[in-house]
């Protein structure tokens, strides 16, 4: 595709004091060293430990025009910051990924060539098919994963290999019209962005890419997130 | 149509055949085993095949999952440089 894109990455963010630095110097890297034009929106919802300071002086570093700071009162929610983020985003392309760098924005050129080729309206990270792989987890959390992955497959066949994934990226209209269509929260809120997607045509690829999470040993994987995990599948079953 | 309703179709239409086929509601006959001892069977059978597949194919997963070290390796090592070169320009990290 001949034309200039700019491509805005929406950066939620809660208490990432520590890592916001990193997957900032990690985010302008590639956009630098592969001559991209991007902006980084930066969308904190007041977190308590300071990260709203530490964006500030890195926005001294970086510009304005590449650093964007659009905070929030609290902590509203992944689909609101999204919203949030994408009225102020000034690129025809949005890429979304979690701000604790378990996402590694190496992939992003990877991603944007793929979705040249094809003029895809969605590319998809995944840490299950091709070269994707995770860092960090234990038997029994891929056996979880591995096990919700099959019973979403089954469920709601969405035709992509990861669905919980939020390493994304979206033509701008395409993210609008997703968001406005969708009706979960937290991460059920990514899984149903993918169905929707499905479910509208929307052409979608896969980029293999590596997770590193780095909160093992931290169970966020309890009786509770699998029973809402379950539940929000089964909305998603009836719904879309 | 949702997920839901897809599902409940194919199951229809197929709980209508098989139904049809075991009560021979249908002008067809069948050979004598299938006709009374296979079609009773059916259902348990496809749900056992099926909790087959499963498990299958979430062992295989786990089996062939990819762990990757070296991406943590090479993670720690930008998160050193990232944070000396920012706090090289003056960040407070």
């Amino acid at each position: 595709m001949i034309g200039h894109h700019k491509y805005s990455v929406l950066l939620p963010t809660y208490n990432e004091r520590e890592n916001l630095p990193v997957i900032i110097w990690l985010l302008t890297k590639t956009f630098q060293d592969n001559n991209i034009d991007y902006e980084i929106i930066v969308i904190d919802d007041n977190s308590p430990d300071g990260t709203l300071e530490i964006a500030q002086q890195l926005q001294k570093i970086y510009g304005e025009d590449r650093i964007l700071l659009r905070p929030r009162a609290g902590k509203l929610g992944l689909g609101t910051a999204y919203v949030h983020g994408i009225q102020h985003a000034t690129g025809d392309f949005i890429f979304i990924l979690d701000a604790d760098m378990s996402h590694h924005p190496k992939f992003i050129p990877e991603m944007i060539r793929l979705q040249q080729s094809k003029n895809l309206d969605v590319v998809t990270g995944t840490r299950y098919a091709g070269n994707g792989g995770v860092y960090g987890w234990d038997l029994k959390r891929k056996v979880i994963s591995r096990g919700a992955n099959f019973l979403a497959t089954v469920l709601l066949r969405p035709g992509v290999s990861d669905l919980t994934g939020s390493f994304r990226l979206y033509k701008k209209e395409v993210l609008t019209q997703l968001i406005s269509s969708c009706i979960s929260k937290g991460y059920v809120f990514q899984m149903e962005m993918m169905v929707r997607a499905r479910q509208f045509n929307f052409t979608i690829g896969e980029v293999p890419i590596t997770f590193v999470d780095r909160v093992f040993g931290d169970s966020k994987m309890g009786a509770m997130e699998i029973v809402s995990y379950a539940q929000g599948l089964l909305k998603l079953f009836i719904a879309v | 149509m949702t997920r839901a309703t897809e599902a409940a179709t194919f199951f229809g239409i197929t709980a209508t055949i098989y139904l049809a086929l075991l009560f021979q509601w249908l002008p067809i006959t069948l050979p004598q085993t299938v006709q009374e001892f296979t079609l009773p069977v059916l259902p348990w059978w496809a749900l056992v095949t099926f909790g087959a597949y499963s498990l299958g194919n979430i062992g295989y997963h786990v089996l062939t999952f990819r762990d990757c070290p070296e991406a943590f390796d090479e993670l720690q090592i930008q998160i050193a440089q990232a944070q000396s070169d920012l706090r090289s320009k003056g960040v407070r990290i």
